[in-house]
């Protein structure tokens, strides 16, 4: 049966025809394909890699950018996708943002030509996945601090140093590695191949199971010259991919919530306890009812986001807003609705425990709950409160 | 040379039906979607086109709204549209052949697929009715059909099992459920539909006079409401289950 998605107040209605038909799209991909298979996924700890085949022959890979292949649509169709997606799991919502706004768009926005044709069609059609390394063991939320460094020999490059909990990292052809060269960080295209690189996977997750998360070491790299990106210099690089699969994310959230919302609501009917469907108590009923308005908010919170990043009159606030709030409302739904099914809830029958799992990490990862939070505080204030130095 | 795939807009399996004033209330029906045996038709159609068969039309009789059926036709690779715009709830099956086979003439076309019936009419009666007004060959109940050099082999349900024919031109395959997989759209065909215009007529435009409709729909009624299921406890209750199983359920 269809996914009848929570849609109070016909949020989807604004959507262009073409935007609609992506999503019902991967609305199918996600039923017909990942539902029945999820579970394993997450059981065996792997990313299933006909996913990769289907989202490249749907052609959603790298969904906004547009030329050398890539699919050109709105960001509005962007955030349909990583909703649809989400509502299977964040895991493959996170294969699809790494892949599309962490590694795709690095290359299409700061890459040489040579690059771009080289890489981006290749990567659009999902015959090579990539891979996004910023945090290391050390420097997570602060980024900026980071150790890994890359020196110039002259006719290549020498990369030395680690990266950590970077997503795709073992299945990837490609990593986007941001290093400081001569102290000013720099994106650079590191291939699976190149001596002295190795991406060992990490295992032991307790959430997103089903998405391969990996260290990148660097030991004595080589790397041809031609694998720099010469269009950034700074922070500014990594953000503005962040900025877009932040984006991605605050979509993504309300999938994952109306998975959770569907289940609760569904399990409520059908469970009697004390004579009755325990939908039938008004305790029940307000968590429901509240689950209906946080929901409600987030689709009209994202998708005014999404008409103003097609529009370009945004400001970086504005995603951190809405990635904060949609991830913090989808894991207090999910949280509630695991409380609704009861036991039953913990069981994989469910999915709510596996979103709710999966959440913790969306929480921290693409700057966590409270950096966002930092972030809008220096935005009202002026004045920053990331660190005790006044710089 | 151009292939037919006929498409009706139907309510969804799993839309809630309601019925008032003696009709069925169309404006409850929450969600339509293509008649399922029609898809068949049309991935079959796809494959036929992308055998070199023949360039292909969808063409829909039906309300404004079964345009979106059109337009996702196009997404999987129809070539062109065309949506012949009418009120079809009053009309009888041969008013309904007889815009449809017009159709089907306005578009050249020779070979036809359709649905063996719509999932809610289900009368069955359009393929066969079309194809009796084309002069065509008429195979029903087909689930594969393939391009054999400048004639076509079609699999059909037999009483035998199943029975492979082959079909000259011009001819009318209606499909019943088939094993292959349904194609999905991508980006890219979206994208296409998007630029693809349906043609819009009207039965008149097509030239047609469909006179009086001689079957007059006089109510409908919802199916009665299934009994409650039966409830045993025990091993002694083993004997009475498999007595009603055979005898009532009909199941073993
Ligand atoms: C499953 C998963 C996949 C990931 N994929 C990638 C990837 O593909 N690529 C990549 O580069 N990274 C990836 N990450 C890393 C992720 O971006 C970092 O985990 C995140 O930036 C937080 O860093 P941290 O874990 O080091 O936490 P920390 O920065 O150590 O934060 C710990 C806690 O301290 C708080 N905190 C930190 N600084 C402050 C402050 N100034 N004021 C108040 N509170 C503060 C944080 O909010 C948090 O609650 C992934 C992480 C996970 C879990």
């Amino acid at each position: 049966m269809p996914f009848d998605a929570l849609d109070f107040y016909d949020v989807d209605s604004l959507l262009t025809e073409d935007e609609r038909m992506v999503r019902d799209m991967v609305r199918d991909f996600v039923d017909k394909d990942v539902l029945p298979e999820i579970e394993h996924a997450c059981r065996d700890g792997v990313f299933p890699d006909e996913w990769r085949v289907t989202l490249g022959e749907m052609g959603v890979l790298g969904a906004p950018l547009k030329g050398y292949g890539c699919p050109g649509l709105s960001y509005a169709a962007y955030g349909v996708i990583c909703r649809e997606l989400e509502r299977g799991d964040s895991g493959l919502r996170s294969f699809a943002s790494v892949q599309g706004s962490l590694a795709m768009y690095p290359i299409w926005d700061f890459g040489s030509e040579d690059q771009k044709n080289y890489y981006l069609p290749k990567m659009a059609s999902g015959e090579w996945i990539g891979c996004f390394g910023l945090t290391e063991p050390d420097y997570g939320s602060n980024p900026g601090d980071m150790i890994t460094k890359a020196e110039d020999m002259g006719d290549h490059y020498l990369l030395n140093g680690a990266k950590m909990w970077i997503t795709n990292g073992s299945i990837a052809q490609l990593a986007v590695v941001w290093a400081k060269l001569d102290g000013v960080i720099r994106g650079f295209i590191v291939e699976k191949d190149d001596e002295g690189f190795s991406a060992p996977e990490m295992k032991g997750k307790h959430s997103l199971k089903a998405s391969v998360t990996s260290e990148l070491v660097f030991q004595d790299c080589k790397i041809p010259k031609d694998r720099i990106l010469p269009g950034v210099k700074g922070l500014r690089g990594p953000f503005s991919c962040l900025n877009n699969a932040r984006y991605g994310i605050s979509w993504g959230a309300i999938g994952s919530a109306q998975a959770c919302f569907d289940s609760a609501k569904e399990y409520s009917l059908s469970r009697i306890q004390f004579e009755h469907p325990i939908a039938s108590y008004q305790l029940v009923q307000n968590k429901l009812s509240w689950m209906l308005r946080e929901i409600t908010k987030a689709q009209l919170l994202a998708y005014h986001l999404s008409q103003k990043k097609d529009s370009g009159d945004w400001i970086p606030e504005h995603i951190s807003l809405a990635k904060m709030n949609n991830v913090d409302i989808a894991l207090e739904i999910a949280r509630v609705a695991r409380d609704i099914h009861g036991a039953n809830g913990i069981l994989d029958e469910y999915p709510v425990m596996r979103h709710m799992a999966n959440l913790e990490s969306v929480k921290t990862y693409e700057g966590t709950h409270d950096i966002h939070n930092l972030i809008l505080g220096r935005y009202i204030t002026g004045i920053q409160a990331f660190t005790r130095e006044t710089s | 040379m151009t292939i037919a795939v006929l498409l009706k807009q139907v309510p969804d399996t799993t839309a809630k039906i309601t019925v008032s004033g003696g009709r069925v209330d169309q404006s409850s029906v929450a969600k339509w979607s293509t008649s399922p045996y029609d898809e068949y038709a049309l991935e079959y159609a796809l494959q036929l086109k992308e055998a070199g068969a023949g360039d292909l039309v969808a063409i829909t009789c039906g309300p404004d709204r079964a345009a979106k059926m059109l337009t996702d036709a196009a997404a999987v690779g129809v070539d062109s549209m065309l949506h012949v715009v009418a009120d079809t709830t009053e009309m009888d099956s041969k008013q309904i052949q007889s815009i449809l086979a017009a159709a089907i003439e306005h578009c050249g076309a020779d070979v036809v697929l359709c649905g063996k019936q719509a999932a809610d009419t289900n009368s069955g009666s359009t393929g066969p009715g079309i194809a009796s007004m084309m002069g065509a060959a008429c195979v029903g109940m087909v689930s594969e059909v393939m391009v054999e050099g400048d004639s076509f082999s079609a699999l059909r349900a037999s009483s035998s099992g199943n029975e492979r024919v082959s079909v000259s031109r011009p001819c009318l395959f209606a499909f019943d459920k088939a094993s292959t997989e349904l194609r999905r759209p991508n980006v890219k065909g979206i994208m296409m539909a998007k630029r693809k215009v349906i043609e819009t007529v009207s039965a008149s435009d097509l030239g047609i006079d469909m006179g009086e409709s001689q079957v007059i729909i006089e109510s409908h009624d919802s199916p009665p409401e299934k009994p409650p299921g039966q409830k045993f406890e025990g091993a002694d209750s083993v004997q009475t289950v498999v007595l009603k199983l055979r005898e009532e359920a009909n199941v073993i």
